[in-house]
């Protein structure tokens, strides 16, 4: 046994074998500590952290250096192997809940699955200690069997005994396919399922894997940004999004810093789960940053020299750096340039957002709604450009069913007024849209089914100003044909049916690309 | 033309392996031979996509299937994994009830297993002809409602029902016994010749035609003491 | 020899160039854009470094290449091309002897950016096209000619720096930028050091030598030879670097020593996980499974298979030129830490810098980009997380690549082998290698 002075040492001697074997993971160099729970290592932020007194604890069977290895060999492989990142964990652990139907039962599982798969490659791969270690680890119900099936997937010997049907069923799954993840661990937390509810009768669930748990703990803030965005992308309904988020809401704001335009979040306030999943969504869909445009000046100036040719014409010949000659190679002549300057300051109007949330248009916090997409998309696109957007979020907006924000920076709040939904007729007023008229004329998009009322009043209204219009319509029928007329003649309208839903986004940004295109 | 990979010629081409991979192999070959046994069934035995049920066809369609699956080896998971994907389809384009049920009966029957579970609760789909022919010494015990002709012609095994059967429960059984925890439907134990079938729920109907054995509804005998029809 | 160059590292970072530690390799805090100048020095490379006017880029340069190659100061500031639209061939390469001429004689006078080995170019985004384009072909080369004659530099490296973008600066275009090795940023070194910096001031007296000056002014002024010539500023060079280890007690190297640097560096293997991640590295930054190969005018088709791959995020195809650059700088690299080979840690450390400018980014690519929080420009950051996605495919499928390519090398050698086959674009160039079409 080693003694503690000399522990630093050896953990950094093995920590540099460990991580050449695992080709040089980005990850700090690991520290011993005391650790509260009873738990062999921890992952915070990336940092891990393994525990002095299981170390000597484990140093009484097994080498010093064996077990700082091994416990070194499972935290780099979860790092670099399984969960992979904070999107595919969320994945995991939504797959287990359908099964057992219980958070608990769901985060335990979900642990003990990604435990199995990290510690499965990491032993497929390099010769590990780490099966040595399992042999003299304390186990529960549940470790035990786990520790079955390692028996049969690896071929080590770890002292189990039984468990056998169990480990026959759990050895079927291909671990180390990630495709297969999500089916796998659907069974795997179907077999293990009885076991869980075992240790649940025994308050084992609070207890953590001796191994250490999977908090959310181990990711920095941009990869749960980035694991959110992901999740928001392959999340079927806003209601699957908020479900998963629930689970984890105080994690994720502990976790992330609370930020206005990040998580729409502000002092005090909870995580609305649908408009983070619009923010997510729309995060995916996101246009560069316009560049200040250049402009012709109009006028042309000297710019460089370039030799002069026999037959080229004489007035632009430099004397100076011609040294008096007239000369083929020697001879130098100017060539002129027109001149750039910047392109009108501020380039980019404010954005007004018309979105109809009557009740022929999706909840969005129903289903996903493409409509609502493609409003965040765009006033993401104007945001991110440092200008200002309005929302005019509208059902039928006579009978109260209709929310006015005036522009506004606050990207939290654009996204909270765009997602509210009315759910009643379609009618608007015009004095609404007319108040968020301002000196500079801003863009309009439209994002509607057409169904609307009072569109004959609206289509008089485009034609009256000046605005750069862009509909964005779902669908064909009668009213969109009568709009379509109407504005056949105005090139600053525009007008996009959408066969597929999914197009809207890309509609969208095509056409703010165009306006920031043709801007100065 | 020069190798370019030449660097790695000192490199040990032989993969580490370790016993998982076999495993997942070898459980994939058995999969993909028990779908394509099949797939391969319900191509010649079901014409556009319809089956009927008719006494010939079923029994054609068993004596198909257990052709099909005579060299295979598989185990009772292999069953379960196969319920699995019929009711997932993901593999399996076109999943059809009656084939479907008299294909994984065969697989029952003919597994190395005298006692096999089949965990049916979470699936979408209801399986019909479970329990075919099952025979002396086989336990077939069903986790989960099940659906038409469960255990018919049952050929003595003992076949437990955790759960609610459809209709026509038993029709045809030759011996053994039924055990259903729940209800049963309409027709129950038609044409039946021997064996026993207990049901502790309701029944809605008796079977019309009954040869031989006897029905019991919550530990009494209901049949052939009662021919009459509803309860 | 390694502790000359160490030293002189040490020197310029303690005395000259305060910045702060911004890498870590083999368990040493470095600071890039020092390193990668030394480097760049050491390679004969060509080094764009950016940054925000007055935070060192020229400055860095000019004590790198004092030291490393023992010139005065006040040498390297006159040798130095400034980037300005009317810059001319005779003010950068070299004009005619106007005596000679007028009597009827071609006889070029050189200019010092010419016969020195160290270049120097200030804001080279300020010259327009051709210029930019002439200075990188002669340094391409080392051949510069001009009228008739021609000099063919055997030593030589280039700094050219850049502001970012303004009104003033024209555009360096890509064929142009492919030719640099490297680019970094010159920092700021943050408020203490910035401070320490507004007390004390570099002090680059030390690399000045008012009567050497003038003698190397004369020996480069005068009408002889190009080798005559540089044999005597060799010798001053001996000279001015014997008065650096006196004055400053930092040791540099002579030439030979240089080039005793760079056979030692060349000799430097790489490891197969460097080799094989390199590979991998290729064939995501130049495959495209349509059009046979990545194109800047051709784009990808809506869901491409391999969209999770870097091909799917940038416009262009890779140059040839990377790997050499990333061959020398890992080398000289692996020799600045004492390593024996090439491995993982030092390719992660100078891929960045490798590919930083020959990566066009996809629009969608920056647009997920530039908002996120970051310690270096878009351009670097966007590439070490290119590297770093790239580090960590690798990390899960490295034996699997180098098995492949380990089997790939028996089928050519006539083993009846199937080759490996697997999603990343690594193993259909494999395919493509052993003549098979990929599937």
């Amino acid at each position: 046994m080693v003694e503690r002075s000399d522990r630093g040492d050896t953990l950094r001697k093995v920590w540099n074998r460990v991580r050449e074997r695992h080709l040089f993971p980005e990850l700090p160099h690991p520290v011993l500590t005391d650790s509260e729970e009873n738990v062999a290592l921890e992952i915070k932020g990336k940092r891990i952290s393994l525990s002095k007194d299981f170390v000597e604890e484990m140093s009484q069977f097994l080498a010093t250096e064996e077990v700082l290895e091994a416990l070194l060999d499972h935290a780099v492989s979860h790092y670099l192997y399984c969960p992979w990142d904070f999107s595919t964990h969320l994945k995991l652990y939504s797959e287990a809940k359908k099964v057992l139907k219980d958070r608990d039962m769901a985060q335990k599982a979900t642990d003990y699955f990604m435990d199995v798969v990290s510690d499965t490659h990491c032993v497929s791969k390099h010769d590990s200690p780490l099966p040595k270690l399992y042999q003299h680890m304390t186990r529960s119900v549940m470790d035990e069997a786990v520790h079955a099936l390692y028996q049969r997937i690896w071929g080590v010997d770890l002292g189990i005994r039984g468990y056998e049907e169990i480990s026959r069923k759990l050895s079927r799954l291909p671990y180390l396919d990630r495709s297969r993840w999500t089916e796998s661990i659907r069974k795997f937390a179907k077999v293990v399922q009885g076991l869980l509810e075992i240790e649940e009768r025994f308050d084992g669930l609070n207890k953590p894997n001796p191994m250490g748990g999977h908090s959310l703990d181990q990711y920095s803030s941009e990869e749960i940004e980035q694991g959110l965005k992901d999740f928001a992308m392959d999340s079927a309904t806003p209601v699957e999004f908020r479900e998963m988020i629930q689970d984890f809401e105080e994690e994720i704001l502990e976790a992330t810093r609370p930020k206005e335009t990040g998580m729409g979040l502000g002092p005090g306030r909870a995580l609305d789960a649908d408009i983070l999943y619009y923010m997510k969504l729309a995060d995916n869909y996101s246009l560069p940053i316009r560049k200040i445009p250049m402009k012709k000046s109009g006028s042309l100036y000297p710019h460089q020299h370039v030799p002069w040719e026999v037959g080229k014409p004489y007035q632009d010949i430099d004397p100076w750096t011609s040294f008096g000659k007239i000369l083929p190679g020697i001879t130098q002549t100017w060539k002129r340039r027109e001149g750039e300057i910047y392109g009108a300051e501020e380039g980019t109007p404010d954005c007004m957002v018309l979105v109809d949330s009557s009740g022929s248009m999706t909840n969005p916090r129903q289903q996903l709604s493409y409509a609502v997409l493609g409003a965040a998309c765009a006033c993401d696109a104007y945001l991110r450009n440092e200008v200002r957007v309005a929302v005019y979020n509208f059902s039928d907006a006579k009978a109260g069913g209709r929310q006015l924000l005036p522009y506004s920076r606050q990207r939290a709040e654009v996204y909270r007024a765009i997602c509210h939904y009315f759910g009643g007729g379609t009618k608007l007023l015009l004095e609404d849209i007319d108040s968020l008229q301002t000196d500079r004329v801003p863009d309009i998009f439209l994002i509607t089914d057409m169904q609307i009322t009072n569109l004959e009043v609206l289509i008089r209204y485009f034609n009256e100003h000046k605005n750069r219009v862009t509909a964005v319509h779902l669908g064909d029928n009668e009213h969109v044909q009568t709009f379509r007329r109407s504005m056949a003649l105005r090139k600053h309208v525009s007008i996009y049916s959408v066969e597929k839903k999914e197009d809207i986004p890309r509609i969208v940004l095509g056409r703010i690309r165009e306006y920031f295109g043709t801007v100065g | 033309m020069r190798n370019p990979f030449s660097d790695f010629r000192i490199l040990p081409y032989q993969k580490r392996e370790i016993p998982l991979e076999r495993i997942v192999r070898a459980k994939e070959d058995v999969m993909d031979k028990i779908v394509g046994g099949y797939l391969r069934l319900v191509e010649d035995e079901v014409k556009d996509l319809v089956w009927l049920v008719e006494h010939s066809r079923v029994v054609k369609a068993y004596s198909a299937a257990v052709k099909g699956i005579r060299d295979l080896q598989y185990d009772v998971d292999d069953i379960e994994e196969f319920c699995a994907e019929l009711d997932s389809s993901s593999r399996i384009p076109y999943m059809i009830s009656g084939p479907a049920g008299i294909y994984v009966s065969a697989l029952v029957n003919h597994a190395q297993e005298d006692r096999i579970v089949l965990r049916l609760r979470e699936y979408q789909r209801t399986f019909h002809f479970l329990g075919y022919r099952l025979p002396e010494g086989k336990v077939l015990i069903l986790q989960g409602d099940v659906g038409d002709f469960i255990g018919a012609g049952l050929s003595g095994g003992r076949l437990v029902v955790e759960g609610s059967a459809g209709n026509w429960c038993g029709a045809g059984m030759m011996k053994g016994e039924i055990l259903v925890t729940e209800h049963a439907g309409q027709s129950t134990g038609e044409w039946m010749r021997g064996g026993e079938i207990h049901v502790d729920g309701r029944i809605r109907s008796v079977g019309k035609t009954l040869f031989g054995g006897k029905i019991y509804q919550r530990g009494k005998v209901l049949a052939p003491q009662d021919l009459s029809g509803e309860i | 020899m390694r502790e000359t160059v160490q030293g002189i590292y040490d020197y310029i970072a303690e005395n000259l160039y305060l910045s702060r530690p911004d890498v870590e390799v083999k368990g040493r805090q470095l600071s890039t854009a020092l390193l990668i100048s030394l480097l760049t020095g050491l390679r004969q490379g060509k080094q764009l470094i950016i940054g925000e006017p007055g935070l060192g880029k020229t400055t860095s340069a000019e004590y790198v290449c004092a030291l490393l190659y023992r010139f005065p100061l006040g040498i390297i500031w006159g040798s130095e091309v400034s980037g300005h639209p009317e810059q001319t061939e005779e003010k950068i390469i070299g004009r005619p002897d106007l005596g000679r001429l007028n009597l009827g004689e071609e006889v070029v006078v050189w200019s010092h950016f010419t016969l020195l080995p160290v270049k120097i170019v200030d804001e080279i985004n300020r010259l327009p096209e051709t210029k930019q384009s002439m200075i990188l072909d002669g340094v391409d080369r080392g051949n510069w000619g001009y009228l008739n004659d021609s000099i063919i530099n055997d030593e030589y490296c280039l700094f050219a720096t850049a502001n970012y973008q303004d009104k003033g600066t024209n555009t360096i275009i890509a064929p142009l930028i492919d030719r640099f090795d490297v680019m970094v940023e010159s920092k700021h070194p943050g408020a203490n050091l910035a401070y320490l910096i507004g007390m004390r001031g570099p002090d680059g007296s030390t690399l000045r030598d008012e009567r050497l000056e003038q003698e190397f002014l004369q020996v480069l002024n005068e009408r002889i030879p190009y080798n005559v010539k540089m044999e005597r500023v060799e010798r001053l060079c001996d000279e001015f670097g014997e008065a650096l280890a006196r004055k400053a007690g930092v040791p540099t190297l002579s030439r030979s020593g240089r080039a005793a640097i760079r056979s030692d560096m060349d000799g430097i293997p790489f490891d197969l996980d460097a080799n094989a991640f390199l590979r991998m590295i290729l064939a995501e930054l130049s495959f495209c499974h349509r059009y046979g190969q990545k194109r800047s005018h051709e784009g990808c088709q809506e869901g491409c298979h391999f969209t999770g791959y870097l091909c799917g995020a940038v416009r262009n195809c890779i140059s040839n030129r990377f790997p050499i650059t990333v061959r020398n700088f890992s080398q000289a690299l692996a020799w600045f830490l004492g390593d024996e080979k090439v491995d993982l840690e030092h390719l992660l450390a100078v891929l960045p810098y490798t590919l930083a400018h020959r990566l066009q980014w996809k629009d969608e690519a920056t647009a997920q980009r530039e908002k996120e929080s970051r310690a270096d420009p878009l351009a670097i950051y966007m590439a070490k997380q290119a590297v770093k996605e790239m580090h960590r495919r690798y990390m899960e499928q490295g034996p699997l690549v180098k098995n492949a390519l380990a089997v790939a090398c028996r089928i050519l050698e006539g083993e009846a082998l199937e080759p490996i086959v697997g999603d990343h674009p690594i193993y259909r160039e494999i395919l493509l290698d052993l003549g098979k079409e990929a599937s």
